[in-house]
């Protein structure tokens, strides 16, 4: 690493290229609950940016998204802060974050963006409750929504984990994709019910772009991350990857509502459960296997620049 | 340690560990310095810092090779043909210190002509004994023909004729100490170090060149060694070669230079100096024994009183060592209750005894911060030992495996009848006192916390025991309970509170130790002051000094420096930090060098003078000749620097001291994987050995057993005190074997995975570490060996646990110092866990073999 | 990067006779739990890793010639810790603000504060920091609780630390009463040496001068570091590749990735959202 004075070359006595294979990196600690939390606060995040999209003097069909994506929104934001904490090592210290605003640390970021959405949320949801509209309170809702989708990918690649740093380009992308199309599916669920074709039909080209975008990034990922990207796209947890994620995740519902003959609120609830399925399916995939890239001692040595 | 004794005069290091910066080489063998005395290494990487030649000589490429400059590959009990062809060489090349050889050494003195050399005899010097030749029936040495050739001059007073040693400066008569040795190691070559040792001529020759180019006036190599050199049927012996070499290099008593001969345990150096060795009185006085003429006070001195040299003064230190035991009891009349000190009958040391145990000739036993079951050889036998006696006292601060011999695994307790005693002992940091280190350097230490629960100090335990027993036999008239009703037993502590714990005080026991005038009841300043009138009283002559009056202990003093540090702590003899500093002068007694100056004669003042403690009589002119026939040091020169010794110079040749020969020989270990190169005569004739069902021998060349084993320590593990803890347990949490990839291979080892180890004794199961720090080595052009190493420091109990390497050897000694031999050994090795633990029936019975049966009945002094 | 005030360690492999006194003087001082009693086979070394629980840890690195080879034969012996970074990769992510830079310029994980989020662990470009798992082996518990001071009552130490993210406290306790800290006090070759970084640098460059001379291939690993990471407070003089200790040759400063990251992420809002306008627009 010292420029000036270059160290002599590695023995080839070595029993293993690094010490003992033992891993350079250290496994996060994080499990269900944070991809639990990545996954809804994806979805949270676009249910903002649909509330602000289908409030535009819309039809009734939008009008019900509007009412729909603000109670969704209000309601994942007082879900999420409990699974967030419930994953603490000591959950009783979950205020601890905010004792201070730290640009540098896009985790307390996160916690204020968190905070900020749930406060707009809550007075849109209230408006909402007396038939009032968004008004002034949907930009903010929109702009911290879309920062709430992508900051979690941010929080990823901005750590020493090799499969996360090499995806700074990717991974956050994915995560408002992912998070968008998620959105738009769980709404397309609840509108079908009450048959707002118009909208639900907004929604799923909405999704389809979001998907095949999702998907994009995906593959790009997965040549452009190199060796870095083998615990994600490689063995099993490739294999589940690409079939929940990219077949029944995308593809499918793509299929689903690209062509005319499938219809109706079955189908809407089918491909919409397909796209959620994929959206924590990606989440679960990027967090395992960045515990199994802390694990790589060969990737943890060239560490993304 | 004889191996010093006899060459040089006392059994301890000759040097101090701070010292060692000054070494411009420094030679380890037969010690894992770094490991196993890791805060005395950091003088030898002060020393490397400066420039010195670190080299580190082991059958194993441990922590210290690694920080060595050079490390030299050696077959595990062949160091007596390494050190010997080293002496070789020298001699061959000329490469000796010339004038210190002629001047401080015996290499001039002539040797009479009944002498026949292990060259002559093929492995025997003259003077063996088969045992049917002998009173006591063992096979052994009479080393009379090993005596030196004397000439008769005038007596310097009084007139009449005395014998004086005949000497030959030039060095050339063939009968001189020279010339022998260069016979005796001719054979010890280059090629015989590569055949017999393994180690590639290149690197021997490596070796040769360092010491040869660091030694001299100008510069100095010291030796460093422990265990690896001392624990082998030859101990002794290999000791011996190390003082020759260093003798021959100039380098004793020199700054940089010496023997730095490390020791165990903390206070190992205190515990002999003051005597549990059995055959030791304290200040290193023999213990009387029947087996020489010794019944009576008067023949005890007249055996033990040297005619010349310092030991002329046995007297002084006898009697004020009677007057410090029985005090007022003590006269002139009663040869100062002289009868009433036991006396030896035979070899009552650790292996002879355990084994009496065994054979229940022993009944009782007191194990005090020791655990045989664990540590000790055949470690078997000495748990079934215990189980054959009435009675066990075990004092310890943890709960050993001795502790608790009686619960391990396989065994039933209902069905063992040893009444056990347990006495929980306080820790170091909760009781006052004195540790001696290697540096034969006392010093104190505080109680830090009051002892755990019931615990009790070491001291207040043996003296409760003595004050009990005294109360039994207060009301005795029968003379023979006066040994314990007339010991000077009474320490009361300076402090309430601990007399009221009948605490005994310390100090006290330590001023005494010290010595006083019994009329005054002062304190002696050193043993120079001590009479044979028992006028003085001195529980231990050579830490005479410590506390000089009423209100010092120098062992307490702190202030140190970069070097001697003559203030910090007391160092014995006199606070002499460097043994026999008198050499670091020329004859003339200017220092040979600028860069070694140490100790010199200064002609203003006429006195000796320099940075430490001269070891010679202080105003003794260096030209002063030798008083043929004056008594003590008056017949030595002022050239003489070995006081101690008879003639004041140092040993080459040892011509009477020692059981198995007056020269260093190589011999193969008992148990060896190659046959003896140099001689039909293949192990040390003098050994000794116990051939019974339950100590059974790998033969001698056995094709069963082909490999090297050797045992050893590591820097996490001491014994049960560190296994108790879980930091030092997790650093190295399992019995494991060190060997070969190649053997490995061969074998099936993977590493981490089970192996055992097996010998005709037993089998034991460790975790293999394959690694290539064991290196095969090749015997000259012949076969290529494996060696296979084992720490020995587990045991069951503690969170690091695992099998006692003990289990596997079976027990033997050293004639001279009853030393184990558990260096080299023999072995096989297999991968898997062992079978069923091995058990001895209680009641293996004593084997016919005529030489150690009887031998061994003498040991145990049941005839 | 010369920091310039501040204190540090300069360990000196070449010192170092792996003795581990380092090791256990800091669990003593710091009533840290063994991890365990398992034998792995690496060399001597059992500990295999830095942990939550291990905050100074001694690597041995085998290089013994096996084969033909004519390479000297080393073994390596390298005591290893927190790098207390000038630019520190673990102390950026800390959303409590638990982890603060202490008046003696090292990198100090406050366990008042920490929530136990576990950010701090991927932010660790040399995977130093771990968290301290409530979940103890009942072995250590009983062991630790026999030597807990009164004030924590009959909890183990696990109990007490657990939750919270650990690792070297570069002796903040104990500097703060003037002392030196225990694995430097502990060591007995001085390979350790707790200092003024700017002098350990100085003295640090002689050293590796004059070993230089005497044709050893020495070099100190995080002094004048051109990466992002900068000079690290606690650096090394090494004879051999970093992988060989299990150090990155080229750390790198996790922040950043931050620019990219987030210029991803507004890409991505953004287009969407035009699109999603277009769409909603479009529908009527
Ligand atoms: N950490 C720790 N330190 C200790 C102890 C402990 O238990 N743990 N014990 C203390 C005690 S009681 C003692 S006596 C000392 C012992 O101190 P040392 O003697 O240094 O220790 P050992 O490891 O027994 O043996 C030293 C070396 O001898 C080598 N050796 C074996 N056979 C031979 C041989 O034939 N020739 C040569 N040249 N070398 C050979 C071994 O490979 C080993 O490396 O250590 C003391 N220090
Ligand atoms: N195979 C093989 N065997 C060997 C050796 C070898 O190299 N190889 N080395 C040999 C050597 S050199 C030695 S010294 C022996 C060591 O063998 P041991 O001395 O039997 O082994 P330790 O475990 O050191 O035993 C010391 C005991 O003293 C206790 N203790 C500590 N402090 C105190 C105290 O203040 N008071 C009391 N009463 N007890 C205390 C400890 O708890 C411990 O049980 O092993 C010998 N055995
Ligand atoms: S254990 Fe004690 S005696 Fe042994 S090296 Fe360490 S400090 Fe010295
Ligand atoms: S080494 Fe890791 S834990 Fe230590 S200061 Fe640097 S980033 Fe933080
Ligand atoms: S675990 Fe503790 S120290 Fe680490 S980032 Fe979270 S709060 Fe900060
Ligand atoms: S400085 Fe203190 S906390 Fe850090 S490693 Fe050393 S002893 Fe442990
Ligand atoms: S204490 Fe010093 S010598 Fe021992 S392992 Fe630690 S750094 Fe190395
Ligand atoms: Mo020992």
């Amino acid at each position: 690493m010292t420029d000036n004075l270059d160290p002599p070359a590695l023995r080839d006595l070595e029993p293993t290229v690094s010490y003992f294979g033992q891993p350079l990196l250290k496994r996060p600690s994080w499990g269900w609950s944070v991809i639990g939390y990545l996954f809804l606060g994806g979805i949270m995040g676009g249910c903002g940016i649909l509330v602000a999209l289908s409030e535009r003097r819309g039809d009734s069909g939008d009008r019900k998204l509007a009412r729909n994506a603000k109670y969704l929104s209000l309601a994942l934001a007082a879900a999420c802060p409990v699974v967030l904490i419930s994953h603490l090592g000591r959950p009783e210290r979950f205020l601890y974050m905010l004792r201070i605003v730290k640009l540098k640390s896009p985790m307390s970021l996160g916690v204020w963006g968190l905070v900020a959405f749930s406060g707009v949320a809550g007075l849109n949801a209230v408006t909402a409750f007396f038939g009032k509209r968004g008004g002034v309170l949907n930009l903010p809702q929109a702009l911290l929504g879309g920062f709430i989708a992508g900051y979690t990918g941010v929080l990823l690649s901005a750590t020493a984990i090799p499969l996360w740093a090499k995806g700074k380009f990717h991974i956050p992308a994915l995560c408002v994709c992912s998070g968008i199309a998620g959105a738009c599916a769980l709404n397309a669920m609840l509108l079908a019910a009450d048959h707002a074709p118009e909208t639900i039909h907004k929604l799923e080209r909405l999704e389809m772009v979001a998907g095949l975008a999702e998907a994009g990034i995906l593959l790009h990922f997965g040549s452009f991350s190199g060796i870095y990207g083998k615990p994600m796209y490689d063995g099993k947890r490739g294999e589940r990857l690409r079939t929940y994620t990219l077949i029944f995740g995308t593809a499918v519902p793509l299929a689903l509502n690209a062509l005319p003959i499938f219809k109706g609120p079955l189908k809407t609830l089918i491909s919409s459960a397909l796209t959620l399925l994929g959206g924590y399916v990606l989440r679960e995939a990027l967090i395992e296997a960045g515990k199994d890239s802390a694990d790589d001692p060969k990737a943890a040595f060239r560490q993304p620049e | 340690m004889p191996g010093l004794g006899t060459s040089l005069g006392r059994g301890g290091a000759t040097t101090f560990l701070q010292d060692l910066k000054n070494s411009d080489c420094i030679l380890i063998e037969g010690s894992n310095f770094a490991e196993c005395h890791p805060v005395g290494f950091r003088f030898v990487m002060e020393a490397k810092a400066r420039g010195a030649k670190i080299i580190h000589v082991d059958p194993r490429f441990t922590r210290t090779s690694a920080l060595a400059d050079l490390y030299v590959p050696i077959r595990s009990g062949s160091d007596i043909a390494f050190l010997g062809a080293i002496v070789n060489w020298l001699l061959q090349n000329e490469r000796y210190f010339k004038e210190y050889v002629v001047a401080y050494t015996n290499a001039s003195s002539i040797v009479n002509e009944r002498f026949q050399d292990t060259e002559d005899l093929d492995g025997l010097f003259s003077g063996w004994q088969p045992g049917d030749d002998r009173a006591d029936g063992t096979d052994a040495y009479d080393p009379s023909t090993w005596d030196f050739e004397y000439d008769e001059v005038p007596a310097a007073q009084g007139g009449g004729m005395v014998k004086v040693l005949k000497r030959d400066p030039t060095l050339q008569h063939p009968r001189s100490v020279f010339q022998i040795l260069k016979r005796h190691f001719s054979r010890y070559s280059a090629d015989m170090v590569e055949s017999i040792c393994g180690t590639p001529r290149e690197k021997f020759l490596e070796v040769c060149e360092l010491l040869a180019t660091n030694s001299g006036r100008e510069r100095t190599t010291a030796f460093a060694y422990a265990v690896g050199w001392t624990q082998h049927t030859v101990g002794v012996q290999y000791i011996r070669t190390g003082a020759i070499l260093q003798l021959l290099l100039g380098n004793i008593g020199r700054p940089g230079g010496g023997i730095m001969a490390l020791r165990g345990h903390a206070n190992i150096q205190g515990a002999t100096d003051i005597a549990t060795l059995y055959d030791l009185l304290p200040g290193y006085l023999p213990m009387p024994s029947t087996l020489r003429k010794e019944q009576t006070l008067a023949e005890y001195l007249q055996t033990n009183t040297k005619a010349t040299g310092w030991w002329a003064n046995t007297p002084k230190y006898a009697v004020s060592l009677l007057k410090a035991f029985y005090g007022e009891a003590a006269t002139a009349e009663n040869d100062f209750c002289f009868e009433y000190l036991p006396q030896c009958t035979g070899d009552h040391s650790t292996l002879p005894t355990t084994i009496a145990m065994k054979d229940g000739v022993v009944k009782g036993y007191v194990v005090m911060g020791q655990n045989p079951a664990a540590s000790g050889q055949n470690a078997e036998l000495t748990r079934a030992a215990l189980e054959r006696l009435e009675w066990m006292v075990n004092v310890d601060s943890y709960e050993t495996e001795t502790a608790s011999f009686w619960k391990r695994e396989g065994t039933d307790p209902r069905k063992i009848a040893t009444e056990c005693f347990y006495i929980p002992a306080a820790t170091i940091l909760e009781k006052d006192g004195t540790m001696t280190n290697t540096n034969r350097l006392l010093q104190f230490h505080d109680k830090a916390v009051e002892p755990a629960g019931e615990s009790v100090s070491d001291l207040w335990f043996i003296h409760q025991l003595g004050s009990r027993l005294r109360a039994l036999y207060a009301a005795s008239i029968d003379p023979k309970d006066r040994p314990v009703l007339d010991l000077t037993w009474e320490y009361p502590h300076e402090d309430e509170r601990e007399r009221k714990r009948g605490e005994p005080s310390v100090l006290k026991v330590m001023q005494e130790i010290n010595g006083f005038d019994v009329q005054s009841g002062d304190q002696i300043a050193s043993f120079t002051d001590l009479k044979s009138d028992g006028s003085t009283a001195a529980g231990g002559w050579i830490y005479s000094g410590v506390c000089p009056d009423a209100h010092t202990h120098r062992a307490k003093n702190r202030t140190g420096d970069e070097w001697t540090s003559l203030n910090w702590g007391f160092a014995w003899p006199a606070n002499r930090r460097m043994l026999y500093n008198r050499a670091s002068a020329d004859p003339d007694g200017n220092p040979w060098s600028d860069r070694k100056k140490y100790v010199w004669w200064d002609d203003i003042t006429q006195k000796w003078t320099g940075v430490d403690v001269p070891d010679f009589p202080l105003t003794k002119d260096p030209h002063v000749a030798a008083k043929p026939g004056a008594g003590g040091l008056d017949a030595h020169s002022g050239a003489d620097p070995f006081i101690m010794q008879l003639d004041g110079r140092g040993q080459l040749f040892v011509s009477d001291e020692l059981k198995d020969g007056p020269l260093p020989t190589h011999y193969e270990p008992l148990a060896s994987v190659v046959e003896n190169q140099l001689y039909t005569q293949q192990s040390s004739p003098a050994l000794r050995e116990w051939k019974r069902r339950d100590n059974r021998y790998n033969e001698a060349v056995d094709p069963r057993f082909p490999f090297v084993l050797t045992t050893y320590r590591i820097t996490e593990m001491s014994g049960i005190m560190t296994r108790y803890v879980p930091w030092l347990a997790e650093l190295q949490p399992a019995a494991f074997c060190e060997l070969d990839p190649q053997l490995a291979v061969e074998r099936g080892i993977r590493n981490g995975d089970w192996a055992t180890i097996s010998t005709a004794l037993g089998e034991i199961e460790v975790r293999a570490l394959v690694s290539g720090r064991m290196k095969p080595l090749r015997l000259g052009k012949g076969r290529r060996i494996h060696q296979i190493g084992v720490p020995y420091n587990y045991g069951s109990l503690g969170f690091a646990t695992g099998d006692s390497s003990g289990d596997v050897i079976a027990l033997s000694m050293d004639p001279n110092v009853s030393i184990h031999e558990s260096k080299s050994l023999t072995c096989n090795i297999r991968a898997g866990r062992r079978a069923e633990r091995r058990r001895d029936d209680a009641d293996a019975d004593v084997a016919q073999d005529k030489r150690t049966a009887e031998g061994e009945s003498v040991a145990h002094g049941i005839d | 990067m010369e920091s310039t005030s501040g204190t540090g360690f300069f360990t000196d492999t070449t010192l170092c006779i792996g003795c581990k006194a380092c090791e256990v003087a800091c669990k003593q001082w710091n009533e840290l739990p063994s991890d365990g009693f398992d034998f792995s086979g690496n060399s001597y070394d059992n500990t295999r890793t830095l942990s939550g629980t291990t905050w100074r840890h001694v690597s041995f690195v085998e290089q013994m010639n096996v084969g033909a080879s004519t390479i000297q034969d080393r073994w390596l012996m390298m005591s290893d810790v927190c790098k207390h970074c000038t630019h520190a990769g673990c102390l950026e992510a800390c959303p409590t603000g638990a982890i603060i830079r202490n008046e003696f310029d090292n990198v100090y994980i406050q366990p008042d504060v920490c929530n136990g989020c576990g950010y701090c662990i991927p932010s660790c470009p040399f995977g130093v920091v771990d968290l301290i798992s409530p979940a103890g082996d009942s072995r250590h518990a009983v062991y630790n609780t026999a030597t807990l001071r009164e004030d924590r009552g009959d909890q183990t130490a696990m109990q007490v630390t657990g939750g919270v993210a650990g690792k070297c406290t570069l002796c903040y306790d104990r500097q703060t009463i003037g002392f030196e800290p225990a694995c430097a006090k502990a060591c007995p070759t001085e390979s350790i040496q707790f200092g003024n970084v700017a002098e350990l640098k100085a003295t640090a460059k002689q050293r590796v001068e004059n070993l230089q001379q005497r044709g050893v291939d020495a070099y100190l690993y995080g002094v004048d570091e051109t990466g992002s990471v900068g000079d690290l407070n606690a650096f090394f003089l090494l004879t051999e590749r970093p992988e060989a200790y299990n150090l990155p040759p080229r750390p790198v400063l996790p922040s950043t990735h931050q620019p990219a990251a987030y210029a991803s992420a507004a890409l991505a809002v953004g287009a969407l959202a035009l699109i999603g306008t277009a769409i909603f627009r479009r529908a009527r």
